[in-house]
């Protein structure tokens, strides 16, 4: 019986112990928080984005807590407002600025890449192997911090220009000219 | 591996453990089962805290702030919660922090973990179970065990290796996936139960050296260097290896115990077997990956000294022992042809050494000058290739093809004795397989998917196969999963039960032995409940049909492997996952099942009829240090003598500490933390009727990365 105490009381104490204890951000949170921040960063075709216009968030595909992203909704952005869509697939994706694909969508995002070309959308991800796919921004965990990849033939080819200050950041960037281009 | 009329023990030999219900093993399946309800009553608690939405202070942060915080991955790479919510089975992942955060010393150790799996072992070789069946003896032949799509079981014995003998340090696992249920459909014999696929790590996760060293009790001592890295272009490689070496205890067999009136002629020593239990080995992995290539290699070389003085060998040696060594070479390529299209080539190359020595006494009582040994000489040799063609259609469906083949070059079988020497076995085969398969997947309206395949093998030994799998997902809701699966499987006979014999002493070969098929229902429900809770529950039904057993004929008294058994085994198994935002997490499962042979209506050899398992990992002292601890409860199994091996269960306690200083990561863990006392249900060659297993042991690991 003693085995028997012990083991609860290790189990429940320590429970309730950690429970107490700081809760570290959500996955999700932190990650829209960075594609907040991004947008700073990001330059769009004016054909696409005037002076005036709200810029549009698509956030298409299955994800563990889609909800994270609603909380940029209505927020303000270099004096433009944020709006923000929740879709099931990317087959319904037209008219985004910023475009959040989900891991589902890795059977449709070779053909949604063609698609987009010149479309002045900046794609992101948060599944290995994206950005090597054609998405300019993609999202990965190292170590547990949230760290980023870029593709940047992908953002020229979409028609957006990145600052250099976002590509120091990203823990690698895909296709980058040679100097002197 | 070896055929010898082995008497049985009288069962006089008295049980240590007791029967009594509410002590022992029973305590801790309430323990399981209390600490679950606890838990998950925590943590549901807890998920409705917080709701405090954070994302307004987190977008206030610069992105450099930002990349500096930790997060709670609950489900850190979405693309595992898809393949466990997709995959036309029921699957379970165990990822490599799990392995270091309970510990686990070998494949073996994670199975044990797994909900429905029941690990057992004869101090030789680790023999996996399977929703109630895991007959003694049997070697891994009903799992198709891969590393990185690469099969590992053998072409003699078609075993999947698990404990120390399994090709790669554990260190150097990324994730285990562990698909349940007959998959022949698609991988063809030996995917009989399920398949366990083992992704290994990458060279850019490594970023540069390791170095690990561990010492724990009975002498053991093991040691990993290991470099890997990934240059810009996406070209990477990882190369590592490892040493092991565990000297074992004393052991103490009543069953040898010269004192114990029952006792084996070959009694001695007091039944202590000194130094017998030595378990030594060296592997290498190597891995060099390119944008559409990757090429691998292993190799492991692994001496087991057996301590049980099985198949009647003298009692007390290190001189009977088993050495499995196997090496590969494997070269995958895969690439996307268009937006819809991918085709995936791979050409394998393995060779497969078994060495078995057995000291043998001729006279009765044992003397010196009678000894001699009698020895197994294996080898297989295989080349093997696969191309997979995948397309999807505009509307989602999705169709693969594909063709394999397996040249086995070599399937070479000896046995003699030595001094004076006296061959009674050489057997050499060559056979050829190949296979083609297809499967369909549609996806409804975004809420369905039917996956359908059907593989078609044949065999130079009993002609051809076929066998279907269907399987129906249906997602009412984004977090909601019902899975119907219908499948067959089949397993092959091998060389070893083909043509194994001793020359007429006493076996004989069956080479008009068919394969074994497994016919599998199974329907299962899934649920995610916000971020931190997954729960499921599957029901299933299994009947096996001409399941290849040893027998003895009538006629002349020989062994034989013939079809004879029909098996049906059904169950239940539940499991519950949860995370609280503390960063604990706590997975709790029970499966109770029932697998008897449709004639007799006999519940199988060593098969529990209940598991219950319990793995919670807490971050203590503001996360740097983190503790594990799991349960593991097995209800009574039958032994071959119509005994039973009590209920039992073992608790594991690990407490790790990563980046204790600069890039040192230490771990110790306390294996059977209560120091129980449960043994497994021998087999066919032991006099014991139970093996027991070790008391509480210790470990002590340190890694350094640089």
């Amino acid at each position: 019986m003693l085995s028997l105490a012990i083991t609860l009381c290790i189990v429940t104490g320590t429970m309730t112990f950690a429970l107490a204890g700081q809760a570290p951000p959500a996955e999700y949170q932190v990650k829209a928080a960075f594609v907040y921040n991004f947008l700073t960063f990001v330059e769009w075709p004016s054909r696409t984005l005037n002076e005036a216009d709200s810029l549009r968030v698509c956030i298409a595909g299955e994800f563990p807590d889609a909800a994270a992203f609603d909380e940029l909704n209505g927020q303000e952005l270099m004096g433009r407002k944020l709006t923000v869509r929740r879709m099931k697939s990317v087959e319904n994706a037209q008219g985004c600025h910023v475009l959040f694909i989900g891991s589902s969508e890795g059977g449709r995002l070779s053909r949604l890449v063609e698609s987009l070309k010149g479309s002045g959308t900046l794609t992101i991800g948060d599944t290995t192997g994206f950005a090597q796919r054609g998405v300019v921004i993609n999202l990965y965990i190292d170590q547990k911090k949230v760290r980023f990849e870029i593709n940047a033939e992908a953002a020229r080819r979409a028609g957006l220009i990145i600052s250099s200050k976002l590509l120091k950041l990203a823990g690698v960037v895909y296709g980058l000219a040679p100097a002197g281009n | 591996m070896i055929n010898a009329i082995i008497k049985r023990l009288p069962s006089g030999v008295e049980d240590k453990l007791g029967t009594n219900p509410c002590r022992g093993p029973f305590r801790g399946l309430v323990i399981i089962v209390l600490a679950g309800v606890a838990f998950s009553i925590c943590a549901a608690g807890a998920m409705a805290d917080v709701a405090v939405s954070r994302s307004s202070t987190l977008t206030r942060l610069t992105l450099e702030e930002l990349m500096n915080i930790e997060v709670e991955t609950v489900y850190s790479a979405s693309k595992h919660e898809q393949k466990v919510t997709e995959a036309p089975s029921s699957v379970s992942i165990i990822t490599s922090d799990d392995i270091r955060k309970y510990g686990y010393r070998t494949l073996a150790d994670a199975l044990k973990s797994v909900r429905g799996f029941y690990v057992t072992d004869d101090r030789n070789y680790s023999y996996l179970g399977v929703r109630g069946f895991g007959r003694p003896g049997d070697y891994n032949t009903r799992v198709l065990l891969m590393v990185d799509g690469h099969a590992i079981n053998d072409n003699i014995y078609d075993s999947a290796a698990i404990g120390t003998e399994f090709n790669l340090d554990v260190d150097l696992i990324d994730r285990i996936e562990i698909s349940r249920g007959p998959s022949s459909s698609l991988y063809g014999s030996n995917a009989f139960f399920g398949i366990i696929n083992i992704v290994t790590r990458n060279g850019r996760e490594l970023d540069g050296a390791e170095l690990s060293a561990d010492a724990g009790s009975l002498g053991t001592a093991r040691g990993r260097l290991s470099y890997g890295k990934t240059s810009a272009k996406g070209v990477g490689y990882l190369v590592s290896g490892t040493v092991y070496d565990r000297k074992g205890g004393n052991l103490y067999f009543p069953e040898f115990d010269p004192s114990n009136p029952g006792a084996d002629q070959r009694a001695a020593d007091n039944g202590v077997a000194a130094g017998a239990d030595g378990d030594r080995s060296m592997s290498a992995y190597a891995k060099l990956s390119f944008p559409e290539v990757i090429l691998s290699g292993g190799y492991i070389s692994r001496r087991k000294g057996i301590p049980t003085a099985s198949y009647g060998t003298v009692f007390n040696t290190d001189d009977t022992y088993t050495m499995d060594v196997h090496g590969y070479l494997d070269v995958k390529f895969d690439h996307d042809i268009d937006s819809r299209s991918n085709i995936l080539a791979r050409l394998s190359y393995d060779e497969y050494w078994y060495y078995g020595d057995y000291l043998f006494d001729a006279a009765t009582p044992p003397a010196p000058e009678s000894l001699y040994f009698n020895k197994d000489v294996v080898y297989g040799r295989w080349f093997a290739g696969e191309l997979k063609f995948s397309h999807t259609v505009f509307s989602g469906d999705k169709i693969t093809l594909g063709a394999v083949f397996k040249d086995n070059l070599a399937q070479n079988q000896i046995n003699y004795n030595a001094s004076p020497y006296e061959e009674f076995l050489h057997d050499r085969r060559k056979s050829l397989v190949w296979a083609l398969y297809g499967q369909d997947e549609v996806t409804f309206f975004d809420r369905a998917i039917l996956n359908a395949g059907v593989r078609y093998d044949h065999y130079e030994t009993f002609g051809g196969t076929v066998n279907p799998r269907i399987g129906v997902i249906y997602k009412p809701v984004d977090k909601t999963a019902f899975k119907f699966l219908f499948g067959r499987a089949f397993r092959a006979p091998n060389s070893y039960e083909l043509y194994y014999n001793d020359g007429g002493l006493s076996s004989k070969v069956n080479p008009d032995l068919k394969p074994e098929t497994i016919d599998s229902y199974e329907a299962v429900f899934e649920q995610y409940i916000g971020t931190h809770l997954r729960g499921n529950v599957s029901v299933y039904r299994q009947n096996i049909h001409n399941l290849i057993s040893l027998q003895t004929d009538p006629m002349d008294g020989l062994l034989v492997f013939r079809n004879v058994n029909e098996i049906n085994a059904r169950g239940i198994e539940f499991e519950m996952e949860a995370s609280s935002p503390g960063g604990s997490r706590g997975v709790v499962s029970y499966a109770v099942q029932k697998a008897e042979d449709s004639q007799t209506h006999e519940i199988l050899t060593n098969s529990p009829q209940h598991l219950a398992k319990f793995n919670l990992s807490i971050p203590l002292m503001r996360e740097k240090v983190l503790a594990g601890l799991e349960e593991q409860y097995m209800s009574r199994r039958r032994t071959i003598a119509g005994n039973y091996a009590p209920a039992f269960s073992v608790m594991n306690l690990t407490v790790s500490v990563q980046k204790i200083y600069n890039g040192f990561d230490v771990s110790f863990s306390i294996y059977n933390l209560f120091d129980r006392s449960y043994g497994d249900p021998a087999s066919e060659e032991h006099v014991q009727d139970r093996i027991e297993q070790d008391g509480r042991n210790f470990r002590l690991k340190i890694s350094y990365i640089f």
